[in-house]
Formats: structure tokens, sequence, C-alpha cells
């Protein structure tokens, strides 16, 4: 039962692919997923660039952007996506990535201002709980990711 | 003498109730992967009314259910391929030079993403890409470096280009072949080829269905009369698998998608039995052993049929269906990423049962990076112990007549048709795949399988059951590509683009724009424009705006030859 003024408190995720990588598989089912676990989700599919993943949050007022790296470009866009995003001034959205990522990327990943990293064979239930705890509309501890994009990231 | 160490007995108690239901614990499910409940054992009854020659027969013979040879293994062994692909054309020579080394018989190399888009490397969306996820070849230069010292009448190249890019990736080879004085008809090898698939690869902007149809055809039909001992397709049913597909649907569709090249061909005029002995498939060998050997088995009977009863084949080699392995990359996990060693032998166990003709075995690291040396070695060695240990080479389709495996061979069958017949109520698989049809209901298979896992129906250690923490550390280390590999190959494609013969390659284009106008095979066009070195994203960007599409498929660079 959600009144229309709960609705607009639905938590709006932003799932995208970033680049050339066309393995789509796993973000089109975490979109699918935590659309069913009650978010608004905006899926922007293939061919995105840093720049209108970042636009795109910025107009659909999401509190969360996750993007989805499958072939070893993770460490060629984060950066390029934390810089755009703190130059909008996307302090208190959520960053999490996803894919096919080793686990020796993910602290580096962390560093860069990614919030979570889920590799493959996570299962949904996490990632919803994760973004439930943290994502800015719940007032959520997002402490960490808004101090680093404040300053940037510690890459800078 | 070393003294005894005292191991202090733990404080704790074990959880008894743990253990106990260990101890107890079996099936949650009796069905098979692709969700068919079976039974708790088969008998004769199971294959009453079937009559052996005609249902089954011996190996070797129609309708080739239990293999393409009678000797099947003691003629060869399958070809013991791994798929390469890496950095710029001398880091993949290396590591194929690796590989031969430790006894790989069959040489196979991947394109990166980039070229398969058919972009060249200076291209803006193609700067941080390039070589990630396997190689780039530009021009003519690249497939010289990366075939160098090859002896190419010897050796069985199997050149994995996918979409439209296929047909200049065939140009460059028979260019570098031509070159180098060798007679093109003498090439062993195949090329994938198989574009109409590989719009659900992530390469839609790179694969419209009449620009595949139509490169794909061409190439299959210049092999065709040019060069007969290439494999000039290799239907890929495996991608199909990977998006979430269940076993009869991916046949299924693998098969929808080939008679629609089988159609064009016979359309352009080719005789069945001319080309059909060189169609080949790519299949997957998931986590199901016994569902994957019934798969292949029930794929070899319905081809057979297929190609005899509806296309009317003559010849015994039109109705064979040949195939590659491919162990299932998406079976595999990051979670206890050693698992996966074990996995992937299980899986080419199912192929090498199955009677298939040539294997790659993922590497145990494909869900955590590109294979590194060690992860590529080890897929070879686990090839090599299939081989040369465990003895099940020596007799041809060895599950044959298994009243479980006859009986799930005929359940497949017979899945595998409804599906056929449900794309036919469709219009056809062109039809589905124009409709988007194909689209929707990859997508819901795909979300479906996840559910699977999530409601524990489907169960992967490490991931929804036996689960413990994440690893910190990749056990045998994590494969880079060197950023200055990109670099250099930016920086070379750039350098010959300045320095190239202006005038011959500006007729060598033009001829390849008007070829396509006037509708001939671009084969021959294209050989002309690598020679005269012309760039794969210069060759793909002219074929597709003389066909009305885009110059670039990414919609930023203008045609520079205007």
């Amino acid at each position: 039962m959600t009144g229309p003024g709960e609705r607009s408190r639905k938590i709006k995720v932003i799932i995208s692919k970033v680049g050339l990588d066309g393995h789509d598989r796993g973000a089109k089912v975490v979109a699918h997923l935590l659309r069913e676990a009650g978010m608004e989700v905006v899926y922007l599919g293939m061919y995105q660039m840093p720049e209108a993943i970042v636009q795109a949050a910025l107009e659909e007022d999401a509190d969360v952007i996750g993007v989805s790296y499958l072939s070893g470009e993770h460490l060629v866009y984060t950066p390029i996506l934390v810089e755009e995003m703190r130059k909008k001034g996307l302090h208190d959205v959520l960053l999490i990535a996803g894919g096919v990522i080793p686990p020796e990327d993910i602290p580096t990943l962390k560093e860069m201002g990614v919030d979570e990293v889920f590799v493959a064979g996570t299962l949904s239930q996490k990632i919803v709980e994760y973004i439930e705890r943290h994502a800015r509309r719940l007032g959520a501890d997002n402490a960490s990711s808004q101090s680093l994009r404040e300053t940037g990231g510690r890459c800078q | 003498m070393a003294e005894a160490v005292q191991v202090p007995l733990r404080e704790t108690e074990p959880n008894w109730d743990e253990y106990l239901k260990a101890y107890y614990s079996k099936p949650s499910s009796t069905k098979t992967w692709s969700g068919y409940e079976v039974k708790e054992f088969y008998t004769p009854q199971d294959l009453a009314g079937k009559d052996y020659e005609e249902h089954i027969g011996d190996p070797g013979s129609f309708p080739f259910t239990r293999g393409i040879h009678r000797n099947m293994f003691r003629g060869r062994y399958w070809t013991r391929r791994e798929v390469i692909g890496m950095g710029s054309p001398a880091d993949t020579h290396e590591r194929v030079r690796l590989l031969l080394e430790h006894g790989s018989s069959g040489l196979n190399t991947i394109a990166d993403i980039t070229y398969e888009m058919g972009l060249d490397p200076d291209h803006p969306w193609a700067q941080n890409e390039v070589g990630l996820t396997g190689v780039n070849i530009a021009h003519i230069r690249d497939m010289e470096v990366l075939t160098k010292g090859v002896p190419l009448d010897k050796v069985s190249w199997s050149l994995i280009t996918a979409s439209p890019v296929a047909a200049v990736t065939m140009a460059q080879y028979v260019a570098v072949a031509e070159k180098r004085g060798y007679d093109i008809s003498q090439l062993r090898g195949s090329i994938q080829n198989d574009p109409i698939h590989f719009r659900y690869c992530g390469f839609k902007p790179a694969c419209p269905i009449d620009l595949s149809i139509r490169l794909g055809c061409d190439v299959m039909e210049f092999c065709t009369r040019r060069m007969p001992k290439w494999y000039y397709t290799t239907v890929n049913m495996y991608d199909l698998r990977e998006q979430g597909l269940t076993a009869p649907q991916e046949v299924a569709f693998g098969f929808g998608i080939a008679m629609i090249y089988i159609d064009e061909l016979i359309r352009r005029g080719l005789k069945i039995d001319e080309f059909a002995p060189r169609f080949t498939f790519y299949v997957s060998c998931h986590i199901d052993i016994f569902e994957e050997v019934a798969k292949i088995r029930a794929a070899r009977r319905l081809w057979a049929r297929l190609m005899k009863e509806k296309y009317g084949a003559k010849d015994p080699r039109s109705m064979q269906f040949r195939f590659a392995v491919h162990t299932a990359g998406c079976s595999l996990v990051p979670q206890q990423p050693l698992n996966n060693l074990v996995r992937i032998a299980y899986e080419a166990l199912a192929a090498v049962l199955a009677g298939v003709q040539s294997l790659h075995c993922c590497s145990y690291d494909e869900p955590i990076c590109l294979p590194t040396e060690k992860g590529h070695l080890q897929a070879l060695r686990t090839q090599q112990i299939l081989a040369y240990e465990t003895g099940v080479c020596n007799v041809a389709d060895p599950l044959g007549g298994s009243y479980y495996v006859e009986s799930l061979t005929d359940k497949l069958e017979e899945e595998i048709l409804k599906i056929l017949e449900e794309v036919e109520s469709l219009g056809g698989m062109e039809q589905a795949i124009r409709s988007e049809w194909f689209d929707r209901k990859l997508e819901q298979e795909a979300v479906e399988r996840q559910k699977e896992i999530e409601r524990g129906e489907r169960l992967v250690v490490g991931v929804n059951i036996f689960t413990s923490e994440p690893e910190k550390q990749t056990p045998l280390g994590v494969q880079r590509i060197a950023p200055e590999s990109a670099k250099a190959q930016i920086k070379e494609t750039m350098e010959l683009k300045a320095s190239r013969d202006k005038a011959k390659l500006r007729e060598a284009i033009e001829r390849l724009r008007r070829d396509t106008v006037e509708g001939r095979n671009l084969l021959p066009a294209m050989i002309e424009a690598t020679k005269a070195y012309a760039t794969t994203g210069e060759i793909m960007g002219t074929v597709r705006e003389a066909m009305g599409y885009p110059y670039d498929p990414m919609e930023i660079l203008e045609n520079p030859f205007k």
C-alpha cells in the first residue's frame, strides 16, 4: 500500500554499460531484479560514455548509478566517470559497479570512488540490501562516497 | 627425528546438526539443467518401438546420432584449440606460440570488441579498448604480424570474427596468403562468420540484419568456390546459450539462424551438396553432462534429417553435423575460483563423450579476467589429460545404447522440434529476429535463469550453497593488457593511413563501393582494398554506406573518401 507521496520516494537507479562492452546479460538481469525489489530503474543499455551516464543521472535525479564492466575496461572508465560525477556535483549519488572484476582491483576501484563492487555470481538480495542501506533517499550512511567524490577521489 | 607436535584439541564442539544434515542430504531436484524431470532409472521399455538402424544407426552412418566418424577418435583426436586474443597482434602471436610449444593442435585467434564493431584503433570509441578482449587487426600489416612464420597451407587456423567484419578478416587472411605465394585453394581452417547471431552479443550497430546476411553469405559463397578446404561459418549457438537459453533452445535457435544462411546460399544458385559439407557449428557444453551429450546427439540426428528431407541433400557429408565446443563460460563463477577447473573438466568430458570435432576449454579465470598464461595452459592440459590419460577416446559414442541417454536424446529432439515449430509459426527465424521477438525471449530466459539460482532451485557451489568469504587474491594472478600495446597500435594505424599510395587506395575503395551497390560478391574487392592498405574501418564503412547504413556504426566519423 503506497500512496503517491511514498511512491515518489522510491529509490531511483541508473543501470548502464560503459564504452563498447556488449556483455549486457548481467546488467539487464540486475535492472529487472532491482525493479522487482521496488526500485525505479532507468536502464541506459549499451554504448554509454561516462558523460552520458552522469547526464542521465542528473536529469533523472537518480540516487544510484550502477555500471557493468565485463571486458576489463573498469580501470579505464571509472576515473573518468568519478571525475564527471564530481564535476556535475553528484556527491551524494551512490556509485556501484558489477561484472567481471578481479578481486585485486576492488580496493583500487574503491579508492577511485566506487562505493561497492558486486562481482558475477552475486545474489540480487545482497545488492538490494546494500542499496537500501546506503542510498541517499533513505537518509543512509554514505559518508565514504561523499567525502571521496568531493575531493575528486584519492587517485586525483 | 623430529619431535612429535602436540595438536591442541579444539574447545568448541562441531555443529552436529549441520553434520547430520550433510550426511542425510540428497538432491533437492531431479530435473535436468533445462528443467526436464527424469525417472529413477530407465529400461529397454523406454526404447521400445525404436528401430536401431533408422533411429540411431552406427557411428559414421545416417542419421549420425552416434557421431560423424565410424572410428571417431581412433582416426584422430579432436582438435585441441584454445581461443587466444589479447593486446596487439604481436602479443597474440606470442601466446599462440606458447600454446603451440605445449602441444596445442589448432590455432584459434579471437578479435577484440573494437575490431568486431568495425572500428580502427584510432576511432574515438576504440582508443580505450583496443586489445582488451582480443586482437585488433587494423590492416594487412597486423595480419602479417599475427601469422608471421606460420605455414598457412599446413596448419588449420580458426579465425574468430563473428560480425560482418568476418568478411574483412577473410580478405586480410587471403591477402597475406596470396602475398606470401600460397595457393588459396589449399588453405585450411575456419572462420566464425555468423553475423546474424552477433547482434545478440552486444554488436547490434555492427550487425544490421541485411548487412549480416549479405556479408556472411559472401564469405560462404567465396570460400565454397575458391577455398574448398575452408570451413566458412561456425554458426554460434554457444553464444546464444550464454545469454541464458536452455539446451534445446540453444540448438533450435542455432538451427533457425543456420537456415537463414542456407536459404540465401540456395537463392544465390549454390547446390546444397556443393556447400553444406563445410557448414559447422559452435556448441556449448554446460554442466549437466548427460543432458549436454543428449543435446548434441539429438542435434546430429535432427541436422541429418533436416539436410536430407528439407534441403534434399544427397551427399552424406552434407548431413553431418560438425561442431566445435566451447565449455560454458556462464557456468563459471569468481567465487572459489579453483572450482572452475573441475567444472571445465566435466564440461570437456561431456564434449568428448558426445564426439566433438574441436574443443576450447575455458580458463578457470574466465569470470575474473582474460586468461592468464597459467590459466590458458591449464585449460590445454585439461584437454590433454582427457585425450591421453582417461581412455574415453577408445570407443565411439560410449554412451550410445544407454537407456537413459537414448531416452534423453529423444526428449531433447522432441523439445528442439517444438521450438522450431514455434519459430516457424512466427514466420521463421528471420522474422522472429526482425520483430524483436527473439530479443524479448533472450531477456526473459536470462532473468528466469537468475531467479532459479536466487530461489535455490539451481545450485552453484560458492554462490548459493557451500559459500565462503570472498578471496582477495586470484590464485594464479591476473592477466593485464599493457596500455603500451594499444597506444602503439593506434600510432601505427595513423602512420599507415598517412603513408599509403592515395590514388591506389581510392581506386580500390571505389571498386568496393561499386561492387556493393551492384550486388557483387564483395570478397575480391575487399582483398584488393586490403592489399592497397585500406583499414578495417574504411572497408566496412565503405560497404555500410553503400548499403544505406551510417559509415561509422557509432555515427561519429564521416566517410573520408568523399
